[in-house]
């Protein structure tokens, strides 16, 4: 039996059996609908666990944990970068008063924000009396946030007992490998019973340690996401087994990230020139463990100090300072929070119900015979197409069949640029925005400008401007008829599948 | 007898909790180890426990100056391939 991807579907209104929805069509049928009723209530307002929930809820990251208690070759402790995202980036360290002050100012200036997670900028568990500081307050002072932690899991069955016991029912795991072999590749070194270890006897250690984090917190009850990142040529072959592993032992998600690695960050796989797998190849990737797992495609990875919507980051606007002068009424906070959580349900239930009558309605119609499309579309959230595609930090991928759209991973449109006009090569912005959506045929935003126009249409992609303010899925299925009535998916496409 | 930490440190905190002498402290820029208090690890264990979790390289020396961590010892990055990405770095 295959596993759904937790994207959007709903309980009710899904197909039971074969065939697919619209708006949840892929590996599946009804997709939230095998989950336990039990775990679906306790992810349906998670940006990071549900797809459909993080175009509404907020979530926050509060950087109190810097200790480290092994090396991965993908992570280099000196870097503390203003301007980059990704996992291990912050720029101030907390301390836990510091932390719980932060997130109830996030929280009453954003009401969206619903999970607060531990992440780093080391390891959660490596910093244990930091980190369970925080959640010990907040679960007093801010018990309407939900509390999240991710783990490399060295430290994970030594502290099962006291994460129960704050309540947190969500931890992610970052498991890259279930072979030591492998593991020496990704792990220089743990640090294990006052020891330096290095190699395979390390990496033996930790994925033991790992697998029997897993297993016990399963056992309790918890929840349990397993995040991989993909390495070509050294754990893509693997993660399929990983896969199958995790979910065996009862893990309900996996997210496979794609390894970020440049030079100038100076870890080992970017000074030695390791590279990241292209979009296919991620895809392809997700595509063949989502047999046996459900796969999460949205995850932004984001810095260990991040805030707000995920693919936005507020964090300059709660610096140490400017929390400091602010002043929090965080009854009054919570009351207004309360009322705003209820509305954004009430909001995405009627649209769940919507896209639920449409894909009825696309069931009933003559089934189309055209080959898939991938289409990028601008949204800043709601669902709905929204952003200029100047303006547009990232796109969504989604793909478009005659089963359905289906939400297939996110790609940044300014990349490593900042608000550089030219990067590298003297290659513009605009170019490598458009080169960022190679493979893709329309791009869907609510405005596309004169110069970006012909540049999209030179590169075989199809700019529209027409669905501004529409539903994401019932937009991108709409064009997609346009197409197969306009006859343009009868032929190979030009750019389709060639992405670098 | 003591060792010493020097400015390379990123003050990521491994080392505190760590020392069995309680003799590294938080400061500014860095941490610190205090030399009264150090006693190398001597009678609790074989290795110097800062010096075994620490993940930067050259930031801790032994009582007499030399890194405990030399350069590509912990990352794997051999020294002359750093020294060239950082040489190809500057040239943009």
């Amino acid at each position: 039996m295959q596993l759904p991807v937790l994207n959007d579907a709903p309980a009710h209104a899904a197909d039971k059996k074969g065939g697919c929805a619209a708006s949840s069509c892929g590996t599946t049928d009804n997709q939230m609908d095998s989950l336990p009723d039990s775990i679906r209530e306790k992810v349906q307002n998670h940006p990071c666990y549900s797809e459909d929930a993080h175009h509404y809820f907020a979530r926050m990251h509060v950087a109190v944990a810097p200790a480290c208690n092994i090396q991965c070759h993908y992570c280099n402790r000196k870097y503390d970068c203003s301007n980059e995202s990704r996992p291990g980036v912050v720029s101030e360290v907390l301390t836990p008063d510091q932390a719980v002050k932060k997130t109830m100012a996030v929280a009453a200036t954003i009401p969206q924000m619903t999970v607060l997670g531990i992440a780093g900028p080391g390891d959660p568990l490596a910093n244990p009396e930091r980190t369970f500081e925080t959640f010990r307050r907040l679960s007093e002072e801010a018990p309407d946030i939900k509390l999240c932690v991710s783990t490399n899991g060295l430290a994970l069955p030594d502290s099962v007992e006291e994460l129960s016991k704050h309540n947190i029912d969500h931890v992610t795991i970052t498991i890259n490998c279930v072979d030591p072999e492998i593991g020496a590749k990704i792990y220089p070194w743990i640090f294990w019973n006052n020891k330096r270890i290095k190699g395979v006897k390390g990496a033996k250690i930790l994925i033991e340690q790992q697998q029997k984090g897993l297993e016990m917190l399963i056992a309790k009850g918890i929840l349990v996401k397993v995040n991989s990142v993909m390495i070509p040529g050294v754990n893509d072959q693997h993660l399929a087994e990983v896969s199958k592993v995790v979910k065996s032992k009862g893990a309900f998600l996996h997210n496979v990230m794609p390894l970020i690695a440049e030079a100038e960050h100076g870890t080992f796989y970017g000074v030695m020139g390791q590279r990241g797998p292209t979009p296919d190849e991620l895809q392809d990737l997700q595509d063949s463990c989502s047999g046996d797992m459900n796969m999460m495609r949205h995850c932004r990875q984001c810095r260990a100090d991040a805030v707000g919507l995920l693919g936005e980051d507020r964090g300059d606007e709660f610096t140490i300072d400017k929390i400091e002068e602010m002043d929090i009424d965080y009854q009054a906070a919570m009351e207004k929070r309360a009322v705003i959580h209820q509305a954004i349900q009430a909001e995405m239930d009627s649209k769940r119900l919507e896209k639920a009558t449409k894909a009825q309605q696309h069931k009933e119609e003559p089934k189309l015979t055209t080959r898939p499309v991938l289409m990028a579309v601008a949204t800043s959230g709601q669902g709905v197409i929204n952003v200029h595609f100047g303006h547009a930090k990232e796109f969504l991928i989604y793909e478009a069949s005659p089963d359905g759209v289906r939400f297939i991973s996110h790609r940044k449109a300014d990349q490593y640029c900042g608000g550089d006009t030219s990067c590298g090569d003297g290659e513009s912005v605009l170019q490598v925005t458009v080169r960022a959506l190679a493979g893709c045929e329309a791009v869907l935003c609510s405005k596309v400008g004169y110069e970006p126009w012909e540049m999209l249409e030179a590169a075989g992609i199809a700019p529209n401007g027409e669905h501004a303010m529409e539903p994401i899925e019932e937009a991108v299925m709409a064009v997609y008829k346009e197409m197969a009535a306009a006859g343009k998916l009868d032929s190979t496409p030009e750019a389709a599948r060639a992405s670098a | 007898m003591a060792v010493k930490i020097i400015e390379s440190c990123v003050n990521c905190f491994a080392c505190e909790p760590v020392c069995p002498s309680k003799a590294i402290y938080e400061a500014k820029p860095h941490f610190l180890v205090d030399a009264k208090k150090c006693t190398e690890c001597e009678g609790d264990f074989p290795v110097h426990q800062c010096a075994s979790i620490c993940p930067i390289e050259g930031a801790i020396l032994d009582s007499l100056g030399v890194a405990f961590n030399p350069p590509g010892s912990l990352t794997g990055i051999p020294p002359e391939k750093m020294a060239e990405a950082m040489a190809e770095l500057q040239a943009h």
